[in-house]
């Protein structure tokens, strides 16, 4: 299945005549076409459809590939690949932005402030710290033994 | 339980004991013959029995001769209740000592604040 050279995205249409002749290349309305603005990056004639996932089509619609939820024909985004299913999801989320982010910070916050205090005053049991033999076990933790360790003394109370 | 930590970040750091810089006092104040605890078990003892550092304390003996009990009677995991009684028992009693020792310190913290309080009212 060989595409022939008028088949292949060209260079920016300048004159209208071109956009007709480019939209009608990628099988869209001549009111739909839009293509990406010409600032040399090498889009060239491709259209610019919105930045909307395969996720945000219709689910029960009987597309020609059920997978990719796109039709025979059908002009593909530039980042198609990346907005199939297994990708990227541009589906509007359950709750809006920015009552996310609100109750994101508050956990946070509350979480670092409370660590914090933590930190600084810690807590404890009422005890004395625990008593160990042998000068408070000098030499298993790696005291040199060719030095005098510091006398270490627990007396019963 | 949170009433030593209520005393010591709220009201009173002085005469609250800081577990970090304990003893402060010198181990004769106030009582005058003190005995010094007495070890059982031998540095050597408890390096053969690869005994984790942190439970190489004063009821050694005891754990030694638990492990020996469990590790003859294992599988089975009864058996050795008598002298998991007995280590449990001298963990507590050390448990006990920490607390007086925490409370011999505050007290010593408050008769040297009270000191402290009476000098000052004095100049």
């Amino acid at each position: 299945s060989e595409m022939s050279k008028d088949m292949m995205p060209g260079p920016y249409p300048r004159t209208p005549e071109e956009r007709a002749a480019a939209a009608k290349k990628y099988n869209m309305r001549v009111e739909d076409y839009q293509p990406y603005p010409d600032d040399g990056l090498g889009y060239g004639d491709y259209p610019m459809l919105p930045n909307k996932s395969q996720y945000e089509r219709d689910p029960w619609y009987q597309w020609d590939q059920p997978d990719m939820r796109h039709n025979w024909g059908e002009p593909m985004h530039w980042d198609f690949d990346m907005y199939i299913r297994n990708r990227v999801d541009t589906s509007p989320t359950v709750v809006p932005w920015h009552t996310m982010r609100k109750h994101f910070l508050v956990f946070l916050s509350t979480m670092l402030i409370m660590f914090g205090l933590g930190a600084f005053y810690p807590s404890y049991r009422p005890v004395g710290p625990k008593q160990y033999p042998f000068n408070d076990l000098y030499l298993e933790r790696g005291g040199d033994p060719n030095k005098e360790p510091p006398a270490v003394i627990h007396y019963e109370i | 339980m949170g009433a030593h930590l209520a005393r010591r970040y709220l009201w009173d750091t002085e005469a609250e004991p800081d577990p970090v810089q304990m003893p402060t006092f010198p181990a004769e104040l106030g009582l005058r013959e003190r005995r010094p605890r007495a070890m059982v078990a031998s540095a050597e003892q408890l390096a053969q029995g690869r005994v984790p550092l942190e439970q190489r304390d004063f009821c050694g003996h005891h754990l030694l001769r638990l492990m020996r009990c469990q590790r003859d009677n294992f599988p089975l995991p009864w058996g050795c209740h008598e002298l998991r009684h007995a280590w449990d028992s001298c963990q507590h009693h050390d448990y006990v000592m920490r607390m007086k020792e925490f409370e011999r310190e505050r007290r010593l913290r408050q008769r040297q604040k009270q000191l402290r309080q009476e000098q000052e009212a004095t100049e």
